[in-house]
């Protein structure tokens, strides 16, 4: 059960964590840089998942994903499959959660850049892309990696979402958090103490990156 | 050559906020933009380099149209070929002098970015900080690198904003005769903001005064500081009397050096520079006594005869212009125009201290 539930979570959340950092950056990009109607209800929709119960996230998840869902529904008449109850449920059901602390962070540190040096890379006949990618990320870098981090650590931990989309079928979607659920309420302490170390371990490690990463660094 | 016509409305539609008004051309050498901080120099480079758009107007360059309210052409800044230099530098911070010339540079004649890059960093000198980062540089430094990035890119016209505000007054000197010798050696235009008189003075073949949007005068900087036209520009270009002369000879034992101007003499507090050196020098048109008649017991060590040009009244003070050979800006008590009736075509007497002439460059 151990075993199982690490080698799953990290599983899922390594790729989780890849999505988010890809996907974040490029709508934080989109909110901070981008003139568009509807960006800031776009921010409002993508933020929604940091103050709803997880639980009812989930939901919204199951009624768009679910066999009967806005999506589901066509997508299981075109190829027959389901994604609820699939451990891709728990990857998505941990990005919608996840991303938006994300694109807080990732949209903070790229407002933060100074303009002038994105102008200075366009006036020496750089584009927009390459500019982003070539000054924008690296002088963001801080805030973008501080988000990723949080983001990862929000992915590891999750569990009302991933609950409701994914269910909790051992080997399959048991990821951590939920295999610790299950065997406080099967009795098993000692598993459950196993569990809440390995993960405590893990994201205490993760929060002493974070900090160390969004001290200034002396001499700058 | 640069043909800008622009017009904007910053702030409120209704005429709140300041307004840019101007319509000028840049030929080869250096143009320089003159006013004081908040009178629109900064932002009619922003414009020229597409950074904003005027609200009107059309701005080109030789044969390649940047903008046109009127055709709705826009062409986007990576692609106006403009070599910007940033009053604060705006060096990329998380590359080394080195990657920041390359960033931009074009391959030239045949060579290849890097070698051309390690070129400019030379022409400049200083190879030396090519793999510094720009907060190990110093501000003469991070300045030079600026502008070898900005030529690295082969600009077409290149703008500069106040580029030597942020450096040390010895730095700066060394800096101006530099950005004259790569101007020449460029051969395209410059647009050069500043409100420091020493630079418009060395650098400006051509001067524009800005004041609040608009130009209100120009012509070749020393005839503009020392002839203003109108009271906003005297009060643009301050206070201040520029010459340009000779070092004549020295009178140690008097405390005295004499200054040849061209078309008169003048003596200066004692300075020790070799005779013959060309010397700019300034006094302030406050520090000019004017006199009906010629008085020859008196400790100021000029005196010399001249014609009132122009009266500009303002509140509480009167600007003349005042020629003797050269012209002189004095600023006097609208009560002393009264008494001594002073009015163009006047004769005059000016009469000032050899200490209160001070040496620019």
């Amino acid at each position: 059960m151990i075993l199982q539930s690490l080698r799953l979570s990290l599983l899922v959340v390594s790729i989780t964590t890849v999505v988010i950092a890809v996907a974040g950056t490029a709508f934080a990009y989109l909110l901070a840089k981008r003139r568009f109607r509807g960006r800031e209800m776009l921010d409002a929709l993508l933020t929604l998942p940091m103050v709803l119960p997880p639980t009812v996230t989930g939901y919204y998840l199951i009624l768009l994903l679910g066999r009967r869902g806005v999506l589901g529904e066509p997508l299981y008449a075109l190829t027959g499959w389901t994604v609820t109850f699939t451990w891709v449920a728990a990857v998505i059901a941990s990005t919608v959660v996840a991303l938006p602390l994300m694109i807080k962070s990732a949209r903070a540190a790229i407002e933060s850049v100074d303009p002038e040096y994105e102008t200075a890379s366009l006036l020496m006949g750089k584009s927009e892309i390459e500019t982003f990618f070539r000054i924008t990320i690296p002088l963001a870098s801080k805030g973008i990696l501080a988000g990723v981090i949080l983001s990862f650590a929000r992915a590891f931990g999750e569990f009302g979402a991933t609950l409701m989309l994914a269910g909790n079928i051992p080997g399959e979607t048991q990821t951590m958090p939920l295999a610790i659920y299950e065997a406080v309420a099967g009795g098993e302490d000692a598993t459950a103490r196993w569990l809440a170390l390995i993960l405590t371990g893990i994201s205490v490690t993760v929060v002493y990156l974070t900090n160390r990463l969004s001290r200034p660094t002396p001499g700058r | 050559m640069l043909d800008a016509r622009i017009r904007k409305q910053f702030g409120s539609r209704d005429g709140g906020g300041p307004t840019i008004d101007v319509h000028f051309r840049a030929t080869e050498g250096i143009t320089v933009l003159f006013g004081a901080s908040g009178a629109g120099k900064t932002s009619i480079l922003h414009a020229i380099a597409g950074i904003i758009d005027p609200d009107q107007g059309r701005i080109s360059l030789g044969d390649t149209l940047f903008f046109d309210s009127a055709s709705g052409c826009r062409l986007p800044m990576r692609k106006r070929r403009v070599g910007y230099v940033f009053q604060n530098h705006r060096l990329f911070p998380h590359l080394s002098a080195l990657h920041n010339v390359l960033y931009g540079a074009r391959p030239d004649a045949g060579r290849a970015p890097r070698e051309r890059a390690r070129e400019l960093l030379a022409l400049l000198g200083i190879e030396k900080t090519a793999d510094r980062r720009p907060d190990q540089l110093s501000g003469g430094e991070q300045q030079r690198v600026a502008l070898a990035r900005a030529l690295a890119a082969d600009p077409a016209i290149m703008l500069l904003d106040e580029p030597l505000s942020a450096v040390d007054v010895a730095t700066r000197s060394l800096l101006i005769e530099e950005i004259a010798a790569i101007q020449e050696k460029s051969g395209i235009p410059f647009v050069y903001v500043t409100h420091n008189h020493t630079e418009a003075l060395r650098l400006g073949r051509r001067m524009l005064v800005i004041d609040e949007g608009r130009i209100v005068q120009e012509g070749p900087p020393l005839e503009i500081f020392n002839a203003p036209r109108t009271a906003p520009v005297a009060r643009v270009v301050g206070a201040e009397n520029i010459f340009v002369g000779r070092i004549l000879e020295h009178h140690p034992e008097d405390g005295i050096t004499t200054i040849d101007l061209g078309s008169c003499l003048i003596e200066a507090a004692y300075n020790g520079l070799p005779p013959g050196r060309r010397v700019t020098l300034g006094i302030r048109s406050e520090d000019i006594l004017l006199a009906r008649e010629r008085i020859t017991r008196t400790s100021a060590r000029n005196v010399l005869r001249g014609t009132v040009q122009r009266v500009m009244r303002e509140m509480d003070r009167a600007e003349l212009v005042v020629s003797a050979g050269v012209d002189f800006k004095v600023s006097v008590t609208p009560a002393a125009v009264r008494i001594l009736e002073l009015e163009p075509g006047r004769e005059v007497y000016l009469l000032f201290k050899a200490r209160a002439l001070h040496l620019l460059a």
